[in-house]
């Protein structure tokens, strides 16, 4: 009976340490994530980079794009642009920013600006985006990075803030500026100084629209919108990250104005100009200046560069390319202040409605060559500047 | 190896015994060894993994297949037991067998009949001879050995055991291989424990004397330590330890049981499964009371190994469906377990294969972030080097086998392509012939290295590839998003290159090598063993400890 107890005794005491030698394990193992991930991902940043200059005695994009040096190696020069910039956003871009390539190859350009979309959260993939910052820099663009506060993904045990709510973007503006994220922001931040470049920071992208994104209306005050914009805005100044071009983003069909975060916190203006045309129920075919003429009247006042960070328009309803032909004719007569236009070139697009819409127009030959068109008239009215 | 050292060898060694202390640090360890193996588990197989199905499911196989091999054997160091020592009975009758065969080396004899007649318990010690050379009669008489002619049976060593046996009539019998030196307290350390009327065959620990002389010598042995150490300990506490060839006492009985000894070039594996099946137990004494000679050059070693890997996957085949249902539950493991050894010959194939899949023609098994997976698999690695190491003191030899045995795993990666060739001649049951190791060794570059060379031209020219197909023909846009992953791949490679060249060594070095009869400089009056009343009362012998 004693040598029973004894054994059974020694085989749960030694499991118990076993259990316990694992979690050290596992635990000595999350908590070198951060520093062991650091490593990996500068070492494949630096691995990139430096093959790509090794490589780079072949004709290179950003030797083409050289006129563009001079704003995206300055700020200031990125801050109140003399010249209008393109870009685009496609998602085939996992591996290659080869499609992007092929959209500017049509179009008969190289476009400055790439866009691409980063979430909040403690996951590997959640930190500052620095290869592809890097990769976009290397081709001679700048990259608009819009940056999602989501807060689910964040690991309870470092956050029990978003962990403790049931609802974890319930609030979530005033929890960050409450600072209840600022180890994850601080991160964020330095890492982006370490990026070096400037870059647009598209932060918490319509933020009024109440059906869409967690950081809404629906669960957040504008006051706190912008109380958490401007908090986060000062970490980055605190770590000393002011490479980024601040872009404020809202949605131009809901209302917006309140969600200002002040001129002092603000470079840029940008929205979103999608038509959707006839493709649900909810939507109609709206014209460019349907879309966007109002919310022109209104910002223009704030006197910031307006970039429309997602441009596009389905086919479904209307002529799409008698739609883009307006919106680049209205730019300079009507929309001075538009400084930027970023394609929307997405072929698989699930995030509104149940169907995937396609909103690539590569292979629309009218769309490409009217675009085309209006992209020479850019070059023909900022050449003197582009060739300076 | 110095050459004091080598005296070192001739000592009785016994392993240490499994107290309650040591076994539960190792089920601490195999605690924490198992939930990181389930975390690991748990993330692997997610669905969002799976880039390409047939590679993710081969890949799965060939990763979860070692790690499974790993579990188990932590499950049998759980079981670790030492016999208790046995005092051998007055009184038995005992014959020694040890085989000649033509071109095995006269001197070699000399000390092996000479050290047999120094074995203190009386027994008889028979020369079963087919070299056709009358010195080995003459030698067999000088050291008092009964010389028995057997000439032309089927079977080679195991034929003319079986013919042995039936002109013979001992109770008996050691089976000892005749570049093995025995000790003179080799009986008493085998015989006590067949007082107990159940067990067939009694095993101690193979050691070998000429590891010091090339790094393929060193290397084979290290591959050795752990087998005869923790691991057929751990098979001894569940009764599946198995028979060697060599320094094998046996129970006639039992051998009668089944017929005689098994043929074939896994004898020795293929006679354990039949007495085992036959309900027989067995037991294994982890002592040193003999040393013998292990392959000095690379050609030798492969050979040996293609041999095994032959006569192996022939009991996978053929032996072990034929008495599965006879054996225990643990029998069955650990007779799969060696039978499926010789198959990371075709496993490091395809694991080898893969990088080079994605290399030159793009194709990705499976979506993981390599630092995600270091993270999980880090426990893993942590705790599975912490076993392997805190297992060695179970080793029978502690003091010159401990290490991490890096020139062992050289050789096994050198070896792959002999286990392959092996796994692949008993798919269409070819035949390889029966040819006792040699036991000098044999001065050249094997042509077993030369996949070896093949596979580190394949990855010079991959290498080529990648750097031409990038540094001209890929996008610049892609150029800099694949470069990790590419170039990691390429480290994968590497690796494995680096590794491959540890056998290049071996290869190297045995065209080098000064031929010598390693028995020629063994004094046997150097052995040193314990007074024979001590085997009961001394539980750690140690004559260090005395001195």
């Amino acid at each position: 009976m004693k040598t029973a107890f004894f054994r059974t005794l020694r085989i749960v005491i030694a499991i118990t340490l076993g259990a316990c030698l694992f979690i050290l394990l596992s635990y000595a193992g999350s908590k070198s994530k951060g520093p062991l991930e650091d490593v990996a991902i500068l070492l494949n940043k630096n691995l990139a980079s430096f093959e790509k200059k090794i490589v780079d005695t072949r004709e290179s994009r950003s030797k083409s794009l050289h006129w563009f040096d001079k704003y995206r190696n300055n700020r200031d020069a990125l801050e109140r642009p003399d010249v209008m910039l393109l870009g685009a956003y496609d998602d085939h871009t996992a591996e290659s920013y080869e499609s992007i390539i092929s959209l500017e190859t049509a179009l008969g350009t190289k476009l400055p600006l790439i866009s691409l979309y980063t979430a909040w959260g403690s996951k590997r993939t959640q930190v500052f985006p620095i290869l592809r910052a890097q990769a976009i820099y290397d081709l001679g663009s700048v990259p608009l990075i819009t940056w999602e506060p989501w807060l689910d993904d964040f690991d309870p045990l470092l956050f029990p803030v978003s962990a403790g709510l049931s609802d974890k973007n319930k609030g979530g503006m005033k929890a960050i500026a409450e600072g209840k994220f600022d180890a994850y922001i601080d991160k964020w931040a330095t890492d982006a100084k370490n990026f070096g470049a400037p870059f647009f920071l598209r932060l918490g992208h319509e933020m009024n629209d109440p059906y869409r994104y967690p950081w809404g209306p629906q669960n957040n005050k504008p006051e706190d919108f912008v109380a958490a914009w401007i908090h986060v805005r000062e970490r980055f100044h605190k770590m000393g990250a002011e490479n980024a071009v601040w872009v404020w983003s809202p949605h131009p069909a809901y209302s917006y104005l309140e969600f200002y975060p002040g001129t002092e916190y603000v470079d840029w203006v940008g929205t979103t100009t999608i038509n959707y045309g006839t493709v649900a129920t909810w939507s109609q075919w709206w014209s460019f200046d349907d879309t966007f003429g109002k919310f022109y009247e209104n910002i223009s006042r704030y006197k910031k560069p307006i970039m429309l960070t997602e441009f596009g328009s389905l086919s479904v309803g209307g002529d799409r390319a008698q739609w883009f032909q307006s919106a680049f004719d209205a730019f300079p007569v009507k929309y001075p202040d538009v400084k930027a236009v970023v394609f929307f070139h997405v072929s698989n697009d699930n995030t509104t409605t149940y169907k995937s819409l396609d909103w690539t127009f590569i292979e629309d030959e009218k769309v490409v060559s009217g675009i085309k068109h209006s992209v020479d008239a850019i070059e023909a009215r900022y050449g003197a500047i582009m060739r300076r | 190896m110095m050459k004091a050292d080598r005296k070192d060898l001739w000592s009785y060694r016994r392993a240490a015994d499994a107290t309650p202390v040591k076994k539960t640090i190792l089920l601490v360890l195999v605690t924490a060894g198992m939930l990181s193996v389930l975390r690991l588990f748990n993330w692997w197989f997610r669905e969002d993994h799976v880039a390409n199905l047939f590679l993710f499911t081969l890949l799965s196989l060939i990763f979860w297949w070692g790690i499974a091999r790993m579990v188990i054997v932590w499950m049998a160091f759980l079981r670790i037991k030492v016999p208790e020592k046995k005092t051998a009975p007055k009184g038995y009758r005992v014959a020694i067998f040890t085989t000649s065969s033509p071109g095995e080396p006269l001197s070699m004899f000399e000390k092996t009949l000479e050290a047999c007649a120094n074995i203190t318990y009386p027994h008889t010690t028979y020369l079963l001879d087919d070299t056709r050379n009358p010195r080995f009669r003459e030698l067999a008489k000088k050291h008092g050995a009964i010389w028995l002619e057997l000439l032309d049976y089927p079977g080679a060593k195991a034929g003319k055991i079986n013919e042995a046996l039936k002109r013979t009539t001992e109770e008996f019998i050691l089976v000892l291989d005749p570049d093995h030196i025995p000790f003179p307290n080799f009986l008493d350390n085998t015989l006590g424990y067949f007082e107990d009327e159940s067990i067939g065959f009694v095993q101690v620990c193979q050691a070998y004397y000429n590891q010091y002389r090339s790094f393929t010598a060193k290397g084979a042995a290290e591959q050795t330590y752990g087998f005869y150490g923790p691991m057929q300990m751990g098979m001894n506490g569940t009764n599946c330890s198995v028979a060697i060839g060599a320094n094998c006492t046996f129970r006639r009985k039992a051998l009668e049981s089944i017929g005689g000894h098994g043929v074939g070039l896994a004898e020795d594996l293929v006679t354990a499964i039949r007495i085992h099946a036959a309900g027989w137990k067995s037991i294994y004494n982890p002592v040193v009371v003999s040393r013998g000679l292990v392959p000095e050059d690379l050609g030798s070693f492969c050979k040996q190994q293609l041999k095994w890997a032959r006569g192996v996957h022939e009991v996978l085949f053929a032996e072990l469906p034929k008495h599965w249902r006879k054996l225990s539950f643990w029998q069955k493991i650990s007779y799969s377990m060696i039978s499926t050894y010789y198959m990371t010959g075709l496993t490091m194939f395809l694991f080898l294969l893969i990088p080079y899949f994605f290399l030159l023609f793009g194709w990705l098994p499976a979506n993981m972030e390599f630092t995600e997976f270091l993270h999980l698999w880090l426990p893993v690695l942590v705790s599975a080097v912490l076993i392997y190491l805190f297992v060695q003191v179970w080793f029978c030899h502690p003091a010159k086998e401990r290490g991490l045995h890096l020139r062992g795993m050289f050789l096994k990666f050198a070896c792959w392509p002999v286990f392959f060739l092996g796994f692949l001649i008993s798919l269409w049951n070819g035949t390889i012939p029966y040819i006792p190791t040699a036991k000098l060794a044999v001065k050249s570059f094997t042509p077993f290295a030369r996949p070896l060379l093949i596979y580190q031209l394949i990855f010079l020219c991959s290498l080529g590839i990648v750097v031409v197909e990038r540094g001209y023909y890929t996008a610049e846009a892609r150029l800099m998003l694949s470069s990790g992953e590419v170039w990691g791949m390429v480290a994968f490679c590497f690796v494995a290159f680096l590794t491959s060249l540890g056998g290049l060594y071996a290869a190297y070095e045995s065209r080098i090598l000064d031929i010598a009869e390693p028995w020629k400089s063994v004094n046997l009056k150097n052995i040193k063993t314990p007074p024979a009343d001590d085997v009961a009362i001394a539980p750690d012998y140690s004559l260090e400890r005395r001195a």
